[in-house]
């Protein structure tokens, strides 16, 4: 059996305590980043702008529905999806993200929702083997896609310090 | 040097890329440190959220996956030490990955397409939900509210008890640490349940 390894003893005290966001709009997690949104409606379910429903997930707002690439999902106006209200067109993500089976979790008290992958964005990994795109940065801060290494073989690895 | 940066100098192609992403909510100041003692020239990741696990369906570390230059997943969750290790992991693995560098699609360790999606972990919906917790939790963290994160972390150790890397990154914040009589207790049940710590290694 492999010697125990020691817990990091300085990771065990909290950090400080920080702001979590927009006073009076929501944070969202997904895709590995955290977006802050000012705008919501005080509904339920988190209705945002539809340029907010872009930074979050990638998808855009277009006549035929929510477009990301060659997918695009046709969204009913006036549904618990997409409304119009004092001229301003809403659409709510969670609802969105019902739609296409991503899973979410929301802290009510402090405004944060956070989704996982969108199974739609992977459908290609489980059918044909293509590797998944991700996006983060690495540790220079740039900006690391899988697709930057179209042409190149990869060994992608994880591991830890635990 | 690391094994694996010795791997990469030794290959010396500019086709192939190590990408390497330490799955480490302490982020920069624990895995920093060892990238750098590695002497690691490779994409180097301090994955906080463990995004790239995520994406690719792992539940353990290390895990890995080969991706062509096509973008074809071509071997994909594997215990992947380059060494034998008593938690797995074979000698046979870093010539297997060489040989895969060196000769592409003619490689005998290329998998078949059929077989790598075969290979590709499933997620239920209520394991989705655990990775949407799993970063909720982290963000808690990283904000200072310890209650709220550890209320997430379980969160989503309850909805995906299969995953090596929740709980053990849960664990880096107790006392007995992640490889400690928890850690032990766990590995032995998932034994005793006939499930896999990793998926065995297939390179004959």
């Amino acid at each position: 059996m492999a010697p125990a390894i020691m817990a990091h003893p300085d990771l065990r005290t909290p950090f400080e305590k920080t702001g979590l966001g927009p006073e009076r709009g929501a944070t969202v997690l997904a895709r590995d980043k955290a977006v802050g949104v000012k705008r919501i409606l005080q509904e339920p379910g988190l209705w945002v702008l539809p340029e907010d429903l872009t930074r979050i997930n990638g998808f855009t707002l277009k006549p035929e529905g929510a477009c990301l690439g060659e997918l695009c999902i046709p969204l009913q106006q006036g549904s618990d999806l997409l409304k119009t209200v004092d001229d301003q067109q809403w659409i709510n993500v969670s609802a969105f993200a019902d739609l296409m089976e991503q899973a979410w979790v929301v802290d009510d008290d402090a405004r944060v929702w956070s989704f996982g992958e969108m199974p739609a964005t992977r459908q290609s990994m489980f059918a044909n083997a293509q590797a998944p795109e991700f996006e983060i940065q690495d540790r220079q801060g740039n900006v690391v896609r899988m697709s930057d290494f179209k042409g190149k073989k990869a060994l992608i690895i994880t591991w830890s310090s635990w | 040097m690391s094994v694996w940066q010795s791997i990469y100098e030794e290959l010396n192609d500019p086709d192939f890329v190590i990408i390497s992403a330490a799955q480490d909510t302490g982020g920069e100041a624990v895995a920093g440190p060892i990238f750098d003692a590695a002497k690691a020239s490779y994409v180097q990741i301090v994955d906080v959220n463990h995004a790239i696990s995520s994406a690719f369906n792992f539940v353990n570390v290390p895990s890995a996956a080969w991706v062509d230059e096509a973008g074809n997943i071509v071997r994909i969750d594997e215990g992947t030490y380059a060494k034998t290790h008593p938690f797995g992991g074979t000698d046979a693995y870093a010539p297997a990955l060489k040989d895969w560098v060196r000769n592409g699609a003619a490689s005998v360790y290329v998998q078949a397409a059929d077989e790598v999606t075969d290979n590709i972990r499933r997620r239920t919906p209520e394991q989705e939900k655990a990775e949407a917790a799993f970063r909720l939790g982290n963000f808690f963290r990283e904000k200072g509210y310890a209650e709220k994160a550890e209320h997430y972390w379980l969160m989503a150790r309850t909805l995906h008890p299969d995953s090596i890397n929740f709980f053990r990154q849960d664990l880096t914040l107790s006392e007995e640490g992640s490889a400690g009589e928890s850690f032990m207790k766990f590995r032995t049940e998932f034994a005793e349940a006939g499930k896999d710590y990793y998926r065995p290694l297939d390179l004959d």
